[in-house]
């Protein structure tokens, strides 16, 4: 277990953005090698890899592929999700900054097992850069006769966390609201123009050349059992060297935290991980021993979502953390689904009362009463993903909540590391009438 | 329709709260469960709607096999075996379901006394049945600017909105005019138009309906009464040829709204703007409500009823024979039958001025109007917009777009497997209905009762025409006062009785005026344009009596036994033309007679050429939102037309048109200065003007842009 | 914009409609292409877009108000974003507001008063190891200190 390039591989002292240097590596050599295989066996070896999907649920992409509806007379589409919005995760970014030809030949790999001719990546509107270099190395694999009869479209988001959920980014790339949609019908059977659909993440993508290369059976022996491969990690927040690291799944959490990003700055003690972006309940510091996989983490509770961590130091107060979380996903919550819509502010407004120490002992069973009317009772996840932070700083920090309380405000007094976070700006400030009362 | 396939359903059994049911494989799990007996109570659910969209969560059931977690049963289907626990026999169901309407209160603002919706309002039947009974939100509700008019006819409360998005799918998946949206994200998503301009467009009444809460209410409704205090009487359309099925909300002897009451096969519970909102023309400032007689050019006088039908016999007895009957086609059967039995039995007056003539050869391609939305194609002839003459036929005709049907505006080269046919042009119709071997065909009437007045007529003879110059004209209301030819004929004729609602309409053209009731005030039949026959119900008395009622004292004196029952009348037509049929068989869901085998020869169609060179053919029609009702109803006027043409993109881009440029149209020195707009519906070679802006053009015009 | 600058555009959009097997996939990028062109979205935008692509200016304008990066109102020549997300904030990114808001003399979501700047506070840009994230006319400045702040203001203000 430990460091190892799988994804960036070759990125040391190349430019990997350019055709001919990722060709020099062996770049590409993976296409011509599935598309002499049937889907079938490429679906087979795909499947035999056990690849799980690092956007976030972790379902093994081989088995996604071999539910598309292949028999339908309707063209298939694979997606890529590049819609990187978690807070915490900025791994997808580098791929596609640094090795953007990569994610292409995965594009193409994955294209032919599930017979599609069209590929689209979602890419966030933020990511301007990102989309400017995999644009350009679309157009070169392109112009070097590269893709074949498969044509690769780098499709642009604009602004919207919640359009990282596969069927509101299909949504969106339809030219609608990105909301997510009902499931069943799953897009695997009913889709991007309501035909059979692959969405998968960059990473998860990115990985699909190496898992030819290095053959199914070899790929599943790195990094955990369960979960073999590499991943990269991104680790942000209170460490000394926050960044990507690229490691094998299974590496334990303590080695990522202090070997690799440098432990906690400025002599501060650890406080809280939140493991897999902003999303998920954090844990707490004696629980930093877990390797870092699906199945581990699972059974501390909690999810490895996107391979990103937040440190927290003891420099932050919970509240605060909780209340600028909940913010984060109102903001997102799209307004279909009413738990989500309604539930997110109403957390956000009894949040506010805590942090101000106007909140009643009750307030605190509220709080919880209301995360728990949202959990299992809304359209997508996005709801939820506002709701399991939020109970596991209520689980391991109650006494901090309780203080606030006792204290008439704020017991950090001024001096947490989150003090005077502020909520984004209203993008559309225009209708004014529409503004939340805090 | 598809070409007559039968299949049984493959059926698959289920269990609803312990009840067993069994229904076809694809049932929705609400349908399953009515069926069983048992509510899945919904906000967002329609089916009317599109697919569901799982959005409010209200429907969350217990469903196994599935994730242990509460189940949108909205969007869900039926399958073998599958258990469903409603929150009657779940306490995760029920516990969901109450989650649901506790977020759904948060910001409902509960001004539920002064709410039109109150006592007929879904949120409140649910959150009676399924929700919490106390609140524990104590911090202050979004709060809205309130009621912003999104129309003359309809306000919108973005406070009271619960965004189960009914309205938006229905402007958008419906009425396919993309103009009530959704804006922003989040909790700060509202209903809205565009810039806040009017929602102007046919069908935006429907929403109003949809609203499961007061977010959307009728402007007329507005303050107008409690549930409690009306009633709702079941009756149909008079507007137009389609006869949507409506409900006719009273209170106190008045109208105070129309609701749609739903057809499957009719209107599939769908109602024009114009059907829902045109009502306050019972109420118009000229409505007549006694007798009038002329008392100058321009002007009339009252006189009392007895000197009324006095004077109207003294008028029959001169006319005689001589006198021509001008009918509208907006009677009822019954007053086109007691008029016709009045003048041909009792004068010999067989002459009269029909509003359609309806070949009999159609009669074999009769089809309920939902046939349109299950065909494979549908041949749309028409030059005139279907939605201007029998609006809820496009609203089929879209429905069968979106179920993937070809749409042609064109005769096809080759015969289409289970096409159907609609035109405004009753002789093509027939024509191409036979040649194209179509699985239905509509003619769409210009009026709304055509056929069943030509029934009615025909019903009334005991003779033939012959070829009077008419001495006497009777103009039967509004629809045939305005028609040119039957103005030509006043002027030939010596004198002239009018029977109708409004007195501009008859000022300076009749001798003697007879008030009107309108198709809310009375009892009959109609024929719409399927050729169903279907029952209008007096919802108010009207401000007269009954036209049944003098008729029949007027027959008395001409030795015709009339009765003044539209029971009894209906009974004699029937016996003649309708096999016999009860008024009471003519019941609030009249099946569709069966198709005719009729042979009647069918006259080739002559075809109007297109002209050579620059000009173009002008089409006029009467649009849906214009005439005496539309006229007479304040909240309508920005609806009525507005000085456009309507060019075919073609010929717009050949002139450098686009829409909402001033254009000139111009013939033979007359010329009209109009709006453009570019119409995809619109065959090359034509444009397109309604009736009262293009007054004074010819057949073949010219259109040119002015910079 | 003039009767050919609308004509051209109308093409640029359906070109881009042409690329997707339905012309609606093209509004989001339509809305964009617009955007670039008025600086903004003001309504005969939508209606441009709408026009281009046979959809409705309601629609549009639905479809915009649901993005982020879409502007329903105007905003300054440049666009000065900063990451106010966990990763940034915990790394102090309130301080880098407060440097911007000092410099420029404006609260998130104002625009200066020469119209040049319009400063927003947004949610993660993807950058959570990189802290203090700041967007400048959608490019990333990484690594941004409170001190950073008075010179990245004179570029902008410079370009």
């Amino acid at each position: 277990m430990g460091a190892r390039a799988m994804l960036l591989a070759g990125t040391e002292g190349r430019d990997l953005t350019r055709l001919e240097e990722y060709r020099a590596i062996g770049g590409y050599a993976q296409v011509p090698k599935a598309r002499a295989m049937s889907s079938d066996d490429l679906i087979a070896e795909l499947q035999a890899a056990t690849l799980r999907g690092r956007g976030g649920a972790g379902f093994p992409m081989g088995r996604k592929a071999s539910l598309i509806d292949r028999g339908s007379p309707r063209p298939k589409y694979l997606v890529v999700n590049a819609d990187e919005s978690e807070p915490g995760a900025f791994k997808d970014r580098q791929v596609m900054a640094e090795v953007p030809h990569r994610l292409i030949e995965g594009c193409l790999i994955a294209a032919h097992a599930i017979e599609a001719k069209d590929v689209f990546v979602y890419i966030r509107g933020e990511y301007l850069a990102e989309y400017e270099i995999l644009q350009r190395a679309v157009d070169e694999a392109r112009a070097a006769g590269l893709l074949g009869d498969v044509d690769v479209t780098v499709y642009r988001g604009a602004g919207a966390y919640v359009c990282g959920e596969e069927t509101a980014l299909l949504d969106s790339l339809e030219g609608r609201r990105g909301q997510p949609r009902p499931r069943p019908p799953f897009p695997p059977v009913q889709g991007l123009y309501d035909a059979p659909t692959q969405v998968n993440n960059v990473c998860t993508i990115a990985t699909v050349p190496a898992v030819l290369e290095l053959g199914a059976a070899e790929f599943a022996k790195i990094g955990a059992e369960s979960s073999p491969g590499t991943a990269i990690f991104s680790i942000s927040g209170n460490v000394v060297r926050p960044g990507n690291y690229e490691l094998e799944l299974g590496t334990p959490m303590r080695e990522l935290i202090y070997d690799w990003a440098g432990g906690i700055p400025d002599g501060r003690e650890l406080k809280a991980v939140i493991p897999g972006g902003s999303s998920v309940p954090a844990l707490t510091p004696d629980q930093i021993d877990v390797p870092l996989d699906y199945d581990s983490l699972g059974a501390l509770g909690t999810f490895f979502g996107a391979a990103s961590l937040i440190v927290v130091d003891d420099r932050c107060c919970m509240v605060q953390l909780a209340l600028r979380s909940t913010k984060f996903y109102m903001h997102e919550s799209c307004g279909k689904c009413t738990p989500c819509r309604e539930g997110t502010r109403w957390m956000v407004q009894l949040l506010e009362r805590i942090e101000a120490g106007t909140a009643a002992r009750s307030d605190l069973d509220l709080l919880r009463s209301v995360g728990d009317r949202i959990l299992g009772k809304v359209l997508c996840a996005l709801g939820e993903f506002a709701v399991y932070p939020v109970r596991s700083y209520l689980d391991h920090w109650e006494d901090e909540f309780v203080a606030h309380l006792e204290r008439g405000g704020c017991p950090f007094a001024g001096e947490s590391s989150l003090e005077g976070i502020v909520a984004p700006s209203d993008a559309h400030a225009r209708h004014a009438a529409a503004e939340v009362p805090a | 329709m598809r070409g007559g396939r039968v299949s049984a359903p493959e059926l698959v059994t289920l269990t609803v709260d312990e009840v067993e049911v069994t229904v076809p494989k694809g049932t929705g799990l609400v349908e399953a469960a009515l069926a069983a007996g048992i509510e899945i109570p919904v906000f967002c659910y329609e089916p009317r709607l599109g697919p569901p969209v799982g959005a409010c969560r209200m429907c969350l059931c217990e469903v196994a096999p599935g994730p242990p977690k509460p189940q949108a049963a909205c969007t869900l289907a039926a399958a073998d075996g599958m258990v469903v626990k409603t929150a009657r026999t779940s306490a995760m169901a029920a516990e969901a379901q109450n989650a649901t309407l506790e977020f759904i209160l948060v910001n409902h603002p509960l001004d539920c006394p002064v709410c039109d919706k109150g006592g007929e309002c879904p949120l409140q039947d649910l959150t009676f049945r399924y929700g919490p009974g106390n609140t524990r939100m104590v911090f202050p509700k979004r709060t809205f600017e309130k009621p912003i008019p999104i129309s003359p006819t309809i306000a919108l409360d973005r406070e009271r909105c619960i965004l189960c998005y009914r309205c938006t799918r229905f402007s958008e998946s419906v009425a396919e005019d993309g103009q009530l949206v959704a804006v922003n994200r989040g909790a700060l998503t509202t209903i809205a138009t565009f810039e806040d301009e009017p929602y102007r467009a046919p069908f935006s009444g429907n929403v109003i309906e949809l609203c499961p809460v007061g977010a959307l209410t009728s402007t007329q409704y507005r303050f107008e009464a409690r549930p409690w205090e009306i009633q709702n009487v079941p009756t149909v359309c008079g507007l137009c040829p389609v006869g949507c099925n409506v409900s006719a909300t009273t209170r106190e002897g008045r109208v105070k709204r129309i609701l749609s009451r739903n057809h499957p096969e009719v209107d599939g519970g769908w109602l024009c703007d114009k059907g829902r909102f045109a009502f306050g023309h019972l109420r118009a400032r000229d409505r007549i409500e006694d007798p009038l007689r002329r008392a100058g050019r321009r002007r009339f006088e009252a006189l009392s009823w007895a000197d009324a039908l006095d004077e109207l016999e003294r008028l029959l007895r001169a006319g005689g024979s001589s006198t021509v009957t001008a009918l509208s086609g907006s009677e009822t059967v019954e007053q086109a039958y007691a008029l016709g039995k009045l003048l041909r039995q009792g004068l010999g007056a067989h002459t009269a001025v029909l509003p359609e003539e309806v070949p009999d050869a159609l009669d074999a391609f009769r089809a309920p109007l939902s046939a349109i939305r299950d065909a494979p194609a549908v041949v749309v002839l028409c030059d005139e917009p279907v939605a201007e003459r029998a609006p809820i036929v496009d609203l089929w005709i879209k429905a069968a777009r979106r179920r993937g049907a070809r749409i042609l505006t064109e005769i096809p080269e080759e015969p289409l497997e289970g096409a159907v046919l609609v035109s405004d042009d009753a002789a093509r119709c027939a024509w191409f209905a036979r040649d194209l071997g179509a699985a239905a065909a509509f003619y769409l009437p210009r009026t709304p009762n055509g056929r069943g007045v030509a029934d009615a007529w025909s019903a009334a003879a005991d003779g033939e025409p012959g070829d009077e110059e008419p001495r006497l004209l009777v103009v039967s209301r509004e629809l045939a006062a305005a028609d040119p030819s039957v103005r030509a004929l006043a002027r030939r004729a010596e004198a002239v009785v009018g029977i109708g609602m409004f007195e501009d309409t008859f000022r300076g053209l009749c001798d003697l005026v007879l008030p009107g009731t309108s198709y809310l005030e009375r009892d009959g039949t109609t024929v719409n344009l399927e050729g169903r026959l279907q029952r209008q119900r007096r919802a108010v008395i009207a401000p007269c009596p009954d036209e049944l009622a003098w008729i029949a004292r007027l027959a008395e004196r001409f030795g015709v036994e009339l009765s003044p029952h539209a029971s009894v009348v209906f009974e004699e037509v029937s016996a003649r033309c309708y096999g016999g049929i009860g008024f009471g068989d003519v019941g609030e869901r009249t099946p569709l007679p069966a198709r005719a085998e009729s042979r009647a020869p069918v006259a080739a169609p002559a075809s109007a050429p297109l002209p050579d060179g620059e000009g173009l053919r002008l089409v006029t029609y009467r649009p849906l939102f214009s005439g005496a009702a539309v006229e007479r109803t304040p909240e309508l006027q920005f609806m009525r037309p507005d000085g456009e043409v309507e060019l075919a993109p073609d010929d717009a881009r050949a002139r450098g048109i686009r829409t909402g440029d001033p254009v000139t149209v111009s013939s033979n020195g007359t010329s009209r200065e109009l709006r453009a707009r570019v119409a995809r519906d619109l065959a090359p070679g034509l444009v397109r003007i309604p009736r009262d802006d293009a007054a004074g053009l010819h057949d073949v015009v010219e259109v040119s842009g002015r910079a | 914009m003039t009767g050919g600058d609308v004509a051209r555009f109308a093409e640029e959009v359906r070109a881009l409609a042409a690329r997707f097997p339905d012309a609606r996939s093209a509004t989001i990028p339509a809305l964009r292409l617009a955007q670039e062109r008025h600086g903004w979205l003001p309504p005969e935008a939508f209606r441009e877009v709408a026009d281009a692509l046979g959809l409705t200016p309601a629609y549009c304008h639905a479809v915009a108000s649901f993005y982020d990066m879409f502007h329903l109102a105007p905003v300054g020549r440049h666009l000065v974003e900063v990451c106010t997300n966990l990763s940034c904030a915990l790394s102090g990114a309130q301080r880098v507001v407060d440097a911007f808001e000092a410099e420029l003399g404006v609260r998130p979501g104002e625009t200066t008063e020469d119209g040049e700047i319009t400063f927003r506070t947004v949610e993660c840009l993807g950058g959570c190891g990189y802290a203090t994230v700041v967007a400048i006319d959608n490019r990333y400045r990484q690594h941004v200190k409170a001190e950073d702040v008075p010179q990245i203001v004179e570029a902008v203000r410079g370009r």
